[in-house]
């Protein structure tokens, strides 16, 4: 029989500490209202929010929102996957010349404001989906395909060589050495690119949609119904969370042979 | 012979000036191309104007002087809200994660569900809380900019080599020395990657938060052509804020080089938030 190991109380306190934390920001955020007739009116307390919030859910809006802004989110940063994946190999690889020449322009697209932009996809797409599904396209472009280019370079050469010499062909070559050299690379653009468009398509959504998660946020604003704001804003936040904890773990797993090599 | 020689040299001294300029070659063409395009009718010139309409566009703004009250508004308010927010999260991140780390391990949660608060719903609570004025978008802008720093500070001052520390100390330094001559040494990587990061999210957010309400700026100047359908000041303004972007890590690039000199090569990418 195995006895429980002793382990000091601080150290509990610590493991448990972070969730803590986080209690204690509840309450004083709870108080925050009842300190005056102002702050009443500006800030609704945790649990009207989360009743606000248990309201959305149960009438099913907020899953009507929240897969719009998901299927919105998702159709831009695939499209941008399957475009700036095989293209940052073949630039990064493939035409290290032609990359050379063409990395200022694409540094130079990658540095332009994306909200500058939006008047410019407005002119082009129109307000519907397309404009805003652009938009994501254009913001996880530049990570992904920064990253697949460094990741690309970076892969040893002696690897690509033995490969080489061993007679692999060009899809052996780039499935077993290229892509899985430069994966680590891969998957961070990945994971920025979903970062950046899930916070740019807020902002598309904010300012023009009829339906999603930042026109949640709008509308709640414009109507001032405060504790729909304040319940917006926590479910995007707890899905921006949500999300980037999903691509840490794919990273882990996927890269998992990293650590035992 | 002679003549071989002169030869040989010519075609090195070619091959060196085409290696030189092989990274303005991709610029050019496609400069040439959009210069050409509307012309030749790929595209409509009413929503792709050539780079010499929209150059004289920016010409005509910069010589109204427009143009400088324009830029002049939004680098006042990216330094404001970007300086206050490093001057906020540097010292915080150096006393949080160098002097108790506890502390900074309980904040921990609380401080990565903050940073996930997209600025953008934040945006409509600023208002309410600081009205429409500057405050509200310096407010935005001072947000969005000190997570980076914050985190990347204290992720900084956590991966200061123990055995450094240690060995500081069994010299017998005091916490002053160890702090000035190898916590601070060894973290400013760390923070000066954050400060840049801070500093591209700061002027994304800053141009986003004069789109939607704001009277003078670089953001406003492209809302407002948008609304009045003039479309060369649309690019022109889109072209000097990428430009006023890339000049911004520029220079933070160099107090970084200046600063963290004795760091042998910087990493690369793989820390880096790409440029928005």
């Amino acid at each position: 029989m195995s006895c429980p190991r002793y382990r000091p109380f601080r150290y509990h306190l610590c493991q448990r500490a972070g969730v803590l934390s986080l209690g204690l920001f509840l309450v004083a955020w709870e108080l925050i209202p009842h300190l005056s007739e102002q702050t009443a009116y500006f800030v609704a307390p945790p649990s009207t929010v989360l009743r606000t919030f248990w309201e959305l859910a149960r009438t099913g809006e907020l899953l009507q929102h929240v897969s719009i802004s998901f299927a919105r989110a998702i159709g831009g940063l695939v499209l941008a996957a399957f475009v700036g994946v095989p293209l940052g190999v073949l630039l990064g690889g493939w035409f290290p010349l032609f990359e050379r020449a063409v990395n200022p322009v694409l540094r130079l697209l990658g540095e332009i404001n994306p909200f500058s932009l939006f008047p410019l996809f407005m002119i082009f797409f129109g307000i519907g989906e397309t404009s805003k599904c652009a938009m994501i396209f254009w913001v996880s472009l530049w990570p992904i395909l920064f990253n697949t280019m460094t990741g690309v370079r970076g892969v040893d050469p002696a690897y690509v060589k033995t490969a080489r010499s061993m007679g692999a062909g060009l899809g052996t070559l780039l499935l077993r050495v290229v892509l899985p050299g430069a994966s680590p690379l891969i998957l961070n653009g990945l994971k920025i690119g979903a970062g950046t468009s899930f916070f740019m398509l807020i902002a598309a959504e904010m300012i023009g949609a009829s339906a999603g998660l930042g026109w949640l946020v709008w509308n709640a604003q414009i109507t001032y119904q405060i504790p729909k704001l304040f319940a917006a804003t926590v479910a995007i936040s707890v899905l921006g969370l949500l999300l980037n904890g999903f691509f840490t773990l794919i990273e882990r797993r996927a890269l998992s042979w990293r650590d035992a090599g | 012979m002679g003549n071989g020689t002169n030869q040989g040299q010519l075609r090195r001294k070619l091959f060196a000036w085409n290696d030189r300029l092989l990274d303005y070659y991709g610029l050019a063409l496609f400069l040439v191309l959009w210069q050409a395009a509307p012309s030749l009718g790929l595209v409509d010139r009413a929503f792709v104007p050539p780079p010499s309409t929209i150059l004289s566009a920016a010409l005509g703004l910069a010589r109204g002087g427009d143009l400088l009250q324009h830029v002049g508004a939004s680098l006042a308010r990216v330094l404001v809200g970007f300086i206050v927010a490093v001057v906020t999260a540097v010292p915080l991140g150096f006393v949080l994660a160098g002097g108790a780390p506890p502390v900074a391990r309980f904040l921990r949660p609380l401080f990565m569900l903050f940073s996930q608060v997209n600025a953008f719903s934040l945006f409509p609570i600023f208002i309410l809380f600081f009205g429409i004025g500057e405050s509200a978008k310096l407010a935005v802008i001072f947000w969005s900019s000190l997570w980076p720093v914050l985190f990347m500070t204290l992720a900084g001052v956590r991966g200061v080599d123990r055995a450094l520390l240690k060995t500081a100390r069994s010299m017998n330094a005091p916490r002053a020395t160890v702090f000035l001559k190898v916590t601070l040494p060894a973290s400013a990587p760390a923070v000066f990657t954050g400060i840049r990061m801070g500093g591209s999210i700061a002027f994304l957010m800053l141009i986003a938060a004069e789109m939607v309400g704001a009277s003078q700026g670089l953001g406003w100047l492209i809302h407002n052509s948008q609304v009045n359908n003039i479309i060369p000041r649309v690019f022109a303004a889109a072209l000097i804020i990428a430009l006023l972007g890339v000049c911004l890590n520029f220079l933070l690039r160099c107090l970084e080089a200046h600063v963290v000199s004795w760091k042998p090569e910087s990493l690369g990418g793989i820390h880096e938030l790409p440029a928005l």
